[in-house]
């Protein structure tokens, strides 16, 4: 199950209404981000907020209870605004699960993006290391995605963006995978980067959601 | 089977026809007796919400924006998702709703709405856009179940004959209703509610189908039967 299990949770065609998310892209652009300092935007994801959602979802398909998940995950997601974000982004699994008949559905519905992940990866017997592979990618790729939308370029580009991550992304996915308990996540957090996600709620003009 | 869920009513058409206008029209002239909630699909900001909120013509809280990622087809048509959970949302925080009209950020005339989403939809053009644009057709134009004809009231500035469109929707519609609106017309938006109210009660009873006007034309199946998908 798991082999094209973890595909599909990759797939931006997957229907959980990833197409309205920008992985904090636009907040950052509207807050000032030069579109050539993206790369680095995607590096600083991969050491903070990609990482710590990516243990989120690990420790989650682990078993560790749902609500102690939830608190680790919050205290290190500080903004009210991004956690929002991240429980909109979440019910699109939920709503995916409640329709497939998945345990995942019965989810409280204000779970946040990383914990419905990491549950849809333990209904569907994902390894540790494919959730922590897949969150972080999924992460990266919707900010290069958005990209094209907001800071036009050959789409080619951020290919290369993302390839150059790929080692820094293998050693992340083995530092988070071996983690089970919600203590064990890492707390690293970029302030400016919250800021920006902060801000985007009160934004007249604006193409995504976060 | 009777139908308890709300009739969800998406509003398609070009930018500027007057889907919101259309939209605030229907909570004035329904409001009064029928409970209401709006999804609007900003493509750019929540400009339509914000006006339809500002409007007063419904409480606010009844009025909820859909970010679509400047993807506004797919938000009516293939990943519905986060106009579901809005309309769910609705639903579920206003027990009693019984009609949410959906409006499309669809900026073009192959936009419509999956059936998956909306239970019926209008189409909206307007006599601004020219006579011709009827002609030119679409599965909006040619299959939503209501095409409505806009701002009749400009026709005679625009040099477009609103009579003839309505007669050439007809015709490419092959029966199905047209409505010539406009909001000076008290006529016209008699009109145009007696056909909400008869869909909505077609859907109480059970007897109203979801069809989709599809992005493609119809086509017949080895069986024998014609699909628009
Ligand atoms: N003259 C006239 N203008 C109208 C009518 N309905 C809407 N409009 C105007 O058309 C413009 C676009 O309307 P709007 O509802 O925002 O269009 P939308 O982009 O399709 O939502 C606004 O300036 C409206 O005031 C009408 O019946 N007659
Ligand atoms: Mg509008």
């Amino acid at each position: 199950m798991s082999g094209i299990a973890a595909l599909l949770l990759a797939d931006a065609r997957l229907p959980a209404g990833g197409h309205t998310q920008s992985a904090g892209l636009e907040p950052a652009l509207l807050g000032g981000l030069e579109p050539t300092d993206i790369p680095g935007f995607l590096r600083t994801r991969l050491a903070t907020s990609a990482r710590v959602d990516a243990a989120t979802a690990v420790v989650t398909r682990a078993g560790a209870p749902v609500e102690q998940v939830l608190d680790a995950w919050a205290a290190r997601t500080p903004s009210e605004v991004v956690r929002a974000a991240a429980v909109e982004a979440g019910r699109g699994y939920l709503r995916l699960a409640r329709t497939l008949g998945m345990p995942t559905s019965l989810l409280p519905r204000d779970t946040p993006r990383p914990i419905a992940l990491g549950s849809l990866a333990r209904d569907l017997g994902l390894a540790a290391a494919e959730v922590a592979r897949v969150a972080i990618y999924d992460d990266l790729q919707t900010a290069c995605a958005a990209a094209l939308k907001l800071a036009p370029m050959d789409p080619a580009t951020p290919v290369g963006w993302l390839l150059a991550c790929a080692d820094p992304i293998d050693e992340a996915v083995a530092d988070v995978a071996k983690l089970t308990e919600p203590q064990q996540i890492p707390a690293t957090t970029a302030p400016l980067m919250e800021l920006w996600q902060h801000a985007h709620s009160t934004a007249t003009r604006r193409l995504f959601r976060a | 089977m009777p139908e308890t869920r709300a009739l969800r009513l998406g509003i398609a058409g070009p930018v500027g026809t007057g889907k919101s206008s259309l939209i605030a029209l229907l909570c004035r002239e329904l409001g009064g007796t029928i409970e209401l909630g709006v999804v609007t699909n900003d493509i750019y900001t929540d400009e339509d919400a914000r006006m339809l909120r500002a409007a007063g013509v419904l409480d606010p809280d009844r009025i909820r924006a859909v970010e679509t990622g400047a993807c506004p087809h797919t938000a009516i048509r293939d990943d519905i998702t986060a106009n579901a959970i809005a309309i769910e949302d609705l639903e579920s925080d206003y027990p009693a709703t019984e009609l949410v009209l959906i409006e499309s950020g669809g900026d073009n005339l192959t936009a419509t709405f999956s059936p998956a989403l909306v239970d019926a939809q209008i189409f909206v053009l307007d006599v601004a856009g020219g006579g011709d644009v009827v002609r030119k057709g679409g599965p909006g134009i040619a299959r939503a179940d209501l095409l409505v004809v806009n701002k009749t009231d400009l026709a005679p500035h625009v040099g477009v004959d609103a009579d003839r469109m309505r007669r050439e929707g007809e015709q490419a519609r092959e029966g199905r209703p047209v409505i010539a609106l406009s909001r000076n017309d008290a006529d016209s938006i008699a009109a145009l509610t007696s056909w909400v109210r008869h869909l909505l009660a077609r859907h109480r009873h059970g007897e109203h189908v979801a069809t989709d006007p599809g992005p493609m034309a119809p086509h017949f199946h080895a069986d024998g039967t014609v699909h628009a998908h």
